[in-house]
């Protein structure tokens, strides 16, 4: 029973590992989309001024 | 619009659904469908994370090492950006084998970790490609960086077959393959145990694309707004 419980202490800790991993690059992927987008914005703007 | 920002979509909703349908499938292979192995016991089943990660981790610097061989060949930036990608990748797979190595060896040897051939040269592996991540980390951007990470991602490769004979050439702690044997593929474990490391093997290989696909994206999108960002500068 024991060894169960370290089994899904493991598990969990593999698969939490991967996760914080993959959020961490969608976060990431979020974030330089939108300064991407910010930036096309401010470009746009500036083009139509001139 | 440019090339660049063509290039800056991820991966598509059908690998993230393909990948979560395999790891489900895994799980259940792991903790349902194979048998507790007699002599280990139930502890025995981290092998199903542990191999699949490092067979990851030696893919994913196998990629390193082509797209380094690659981009020194054709110069072109998008080598170096699959090979920086993969390099990431592989040091968190490789982080998983030597967390998961000592977690499995721990109730099995007694000790958490020895210094016999397979691990040591695992952890020089994981320890060369951390100094890839910081050389690339710590200088300019540009070709001279991308040159010298190209250099450290080919050399760093060779410490892979190492890490593959180890077990034997040397007398070590660690056991001999169960998979790829010199008797043929498979045949140091039950049939249930191949197919749920093959799962496993599946899972994490969906998982490495999807990582791939994520980590590509972020990397074109920084190239992306520099470009912007210079073309700017110099229109002003």
């Amino acid at each position: 029973m024991d060894n169960l419980k370290y089994l899904f202490a493991v598990n969990v800790f593999v698969w939490g590992g991967i996760f914080v991993y993959v959020f961490s690059l969608i976060r990431r992927n979020h974030s330089l989309k939108k300064d991407l987008d910010l930036l096309k914005e401010t470009l746009k703007k500036d083009s139509a001024h001139e | 619009m440019s090339d660049a920002s063509q290039k800056t979509g991820g991966p598509g909703y059908g690998l993230m659904g393909l990948t979560a349908a395999t790891v489900l499938t895994a799980l259940g292979a792991i903790f349902i469908y194979v048998p507790t192995e007699q002599t280990e016991g139930i502890v025995q089943r981290i092998m199903y994370f542990h191999v699949p990660s490092a067979w990851i981790a030696f893919f994913a610097f196998f990629v390193v090492f082509l797209c380094s061989i690659l981009f020194l060949w054709k110069k072109e930036r998008e080598w170096d950006i699959y090979a920086h990608a993969s390099a990431e990748i592989g040091i968190v797979f490789c982080s998983l084998v030597l967390i998961t190595g000592p977690l499995w060896a721990k109730p099995i040897w007694g000790v958490w970790w020895v210094w016999d051939a397979r691990l040591t040269s695992t952890l020089v592996l994981w320890l060369i490609y951390v100094a890839y991540l910081m050389l690339r980390a710590q200088s300019e951007p540009g070709s001279i960086r991308a040159k010298y990470a190209a250099v450290i991602g080919i050399v760093g490769f060779l410490d892979i077959p190492l890490i593959h004979f180890s077990v034997l050439w040397w007398r070590t702690f660690h056991p001999d393959p169960k998979f790829i044997t010199t008797q043929g593929l498979g045949t140091g474990n039950t049939t249930s145990m191949n197919i749920t490391l093959l799962i496993a093997v599946a899972a994490f290989t969906l998982l490495y694309f999807l990582l791939m696909g994520l980590r590509v994206r972020l990397e074109r999108m920084k190239d992306e707004i520099d470009r912007i960002k210079k073309e700017r500068l110099y229109s002003h």
